[in-house]
């Protein structure tokens, strides 16, 4: 593979690319980490959201609220460098990488969830429950199915946010395809000036994220949603 | 063991000053990026929605390509790779700028595009009926209730836009990302430092969207959610 | 009589689907004429293409003087001279109800806004709303805002008016206010095409009623014989049905 890009564009840049290509691993799993962890947490407190419990619903807001409010570089510089000093432990740049894109996936998804729960006429619940059905039989065989339906596209359009999401990961050492695209752009080696390296950099996000994109799109489309409805009940919570 | 020494943010008057001038270099940001993004982004909106392909189709590349990769990449690009492409080094704040008014532009471009398709079809139809042309019609009908369609929308990017912009202080711009780290680098209060910031953000966040909201009903007086 | 309007062997497809077929008809200065017919029949088709909103495929239509060209180039022509009044109003709602009636003869007649204002509140005052003038239409009841729609098609000081159903979205409350006004327009000698279902205005009103079927114009007759002896079976089978 090597040899034959080697042919192709030279062995410099073969060997800048299988960097660059080898170091995109470790942005994939952060993100997909960040997807399925940040995913579940948010569950529960869409779940913690909606229930008819006023205490645990605050609770959920606030938490949902906060996660929202803190900038993302934030939690990575609090988890990678204010608690290791603070707290005298070491922890690892992937472990506060993750954290932090699991928390800051956690609340947007809840709020994708719940908008999507909300964007749910009442008079569906009100159906459900004339049918004697409970709130939590009503959530699982009325609500959900309909809501799953319009979450679907923008679940999968917040993918996208945390792929570009872990490109701030770098900043507390953590080796992905940014840490490397900048150590390369910053070499001052011919041929790896900064306006080759970071569209090339550029084009592998864009390739990672752009095929989420159109199936988002593409998954509108099919299930005939109006993503602005959506959109607008998302900001009127957030 | 809980030993929170937040006094130690500002024991220097050059903390303080360094916080005070972020504060106000954000802001001063993100005004100017959020108008001048915002009017980038509905000539981008226009143009990928017109008819003409020579307009459409780098419209559409551009705002693809931005939205689908991070912002940082595109501040290194702008910040370090066009100086050398054009030969010229302008100063980062400038660079600075121009990555994220252009960022903006593309995000504000597909809001707008949104509610330009929202507009219902009786309004440009009944223009028509009235013998408005094609620009008046764009002007004064379709673009003002588009605008006011997904203004609610255009607050939130803004905010969330907002939260993404500290990672200009990599490339010196001495934003309030910037003074925290120029703060924590010297006192080693990293987690103190940070909390404060995140608290900071936090509220500017709201002050910007509570300020956002309320221009929105002067501007807006007419509008009525459906 | 002056001729105001000449529709002559008119056909419109939508894809494969004819909605107009053959249209003749010829409307003189100062005529009211009711179109009625059932849903889907091409009525609203058939005003449209009068104000070139649609452009058709063969056939010629005349509008004061002018010849409307098939694919609708000069359409602001005839849309100055030619005012409609829709189903769901379509007022702006982004716009006072005066600057509803203003925008247009400043932008497309060029006046001033003094000029457009005194000239849209002679007509607020004539379809009796002068007072609504600085209120948005959300603020308006529905027979309000129609109102308001036919003092803003007026304020263009057009050659004729063309109504599509201006009564349907109403609350029936409300349904008189609006024909009395436009009964009120038809004794200023106003050109006008209503398609409507109010037997009573267009008994009351029409100088001819022209029912339409399936893209088809089936019989056109005064409204005395139209409702006491029409002379085609489908005709009499949607009376039944519209006077009950
Ligand atoms: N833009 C369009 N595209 C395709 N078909 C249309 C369109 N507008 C109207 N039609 C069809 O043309 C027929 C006539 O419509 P219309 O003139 O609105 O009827 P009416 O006003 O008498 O109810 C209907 O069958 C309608 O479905
Ligand atoms: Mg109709």
């Amino acid at each position: 593979m090597i040899e034959f890009l080697s042919t192709l564009i030279g062995p410099f840049h073969a060997k800048m690319l299988a960097v660059l290509l080898s170091a995109t691993q470790w942005t994939v799993y952060l993100s997909l980490t960040a997807f399925i962890g940040g995913g579940l947490i948010g569950l529960i407190f869409t779940l913690l959201r909606i229930t008819p419990i006023n205490w645990i619903r605050k609770f959920a807001v606030a938490y949902i609220w906060t996660f929202q409010s803190v900038p993302l570089l934030m939690l990575l510089f609090l988890t990678g460098l204010g608690i290791p000093i603070f707290y005298q432990v070491n922890v690892p740049p992937w472990m506060a990488a993750t954290v932090s894109l699991t928390l800051f996936t956690s609340a947007y998804m809840s709020e994708v969830w719940r908008g999507a729960l909300q964007s749910i006429d009442v008079g569906q619940w009100e159906a459900g429950r004339a049918l004697g059905l409970g709130f939590v039989k009503n959530l699982r065989y009325v609500i959900s199915p309909q809501a799953l339906k319009i979450a679907t596209p923008p679940t999968v359009g917040f993918m996208v946010q945390v792929i570009k999401g872990t490109s701030l990961a770098y900043i507390i050492d953590f080796n992905d395809l940014m840490r490397w695209g900048k150590k390369i752009g910053n070499s001052q080696i011919d041929g790896a000036e900064p306006f080759i390296v970071f569209p090339l950099v550029a084009l592998i996000y864009f390739l990672l994220c752009f095929p989420l994109t159109l199936l988002s799109r593409r998954l509108e489309q099919s299930l005939n949603i109006d993503s602005n409805k959506l959109m607008l009940t998302i900001n009127k919570g957030g | 063991m809980i030993d929170l020494r937040f006094y130690e943010i500002w024991r220097e008057q050059i903390f303080v000053e360094k916080l005070i001038n972020g504060i106000g270099t954000s802001i001063l940001l993100m005004i100017l990026g959020g108008i001048i993004g915002f009017i980038f982004g509905l000539a981008l909106a226009t143009a990928r929605g017109s008819k003409i392909r020579f307009l459409r189709i780098p419209s559409a590349t551009f705002i693809e390509s931005v939205r689908n990769t991070p912002l940082i990449v595109q501040l290194f690009f702008v910040c370090f790779g066009l100086p050398m492409i054009f030969e010229y080094r302008w100063p980062f704040f400038a660079s600075a700028l121009l990555a994220l008014c252009l960022n903006f532009s593309a995000y504000y471009a597909e809001i707008i595009r949104a509610g330009f398709d929202n507009v219902e079809y009786g309004q440009s139809e009944a223009a028509r009926a009235l013998g408005l042309g094609k620009n008046d019609i764009l002007a004064y009908i379709v673009l003002p209730q588009a605008l006011a369609k997904v203004y609610p929308s255009l607050v939130s990017q803004f905010v969330f836009l907002f939260l993404t912009t500290g990672i200009i202080s990599e490339v010196g711009v001495e934003d309030l990302t910037w003074a925290g780290r120029y703060i924590a680098d010297r006192n080693f209060r990293d987690f103190e430092v940070f909390i404060v910031l995140t608290i900071a953000y936090a509220l500017l966040s709201v002050m910007f969207r509570g300020v956002l909201t309320a221009t929105g009903q002067l501007v807006f007086p007419w509008y009525r959610e459906k | 009589m002056e001729t105001c309007i000449n529709l002559n062997d008119l056909n419109k497809w939508f894809g494969s689907f004819q909605v107009l077929d053959s249209i003749n008809l010829s409307i003189s200065t100062a005529e009211k004429v009711v179109i009625c017919g059932p849903s889907g029949s091409g009525k609203s088709t058939l005003i449209r293409c009068v104000n070139a909103l649609e452009p058709f495929q063969s056939g010629s239509v005349n509008v004061c003087g002018i010849s409307v060209e098939k694919n609708g180039r000069n359409a602001t022509d005839i849309q100055r001279r030619v005012g409609m009044v829709f189903q769901q109003f379509n007022l702006f709602p982004h716009l006072s109800v005066l600057k509803n009636c203003t925008l247009a003869p400043c932008r497309v007649l060029g006046l001033s806004d003094d000029e457009a204002g005194a000239k849209a509140m002679h007509y607020l005052e004539r379809v009796r709303i002068p007072e609504q003038a600085s209120k948005y239409p959300a603020d308006l009841s529905g027979g309000q805002q129609q109102r308001v729609a036919i003092a803003r098609a007026l304020t263009m000081e057009p050659e004729l008016m063309l109504f599509d159903e201006p009564t349907s979205a109403l609350d029936p409350e409300v349904v008189t206010e609006v024909l009395d006004t436009m009964v009120d327009l038809a004794e200023t000698g106003m050109t006008m095409i209503c398609v409507t279902h109010e037997m009573g205005f267009a008994k009351q009103v029409a100088d001819r009623v022209v029912f339409m079927d399936e893209g088809k114009i089936i019989e056109i007759a005064t409204p005395e014989k139209f409702f006491s002896e029409p002379t085609h079976e489908r005709t009499q089978f949607f009376l039944s049905r519209v006077l009950g």
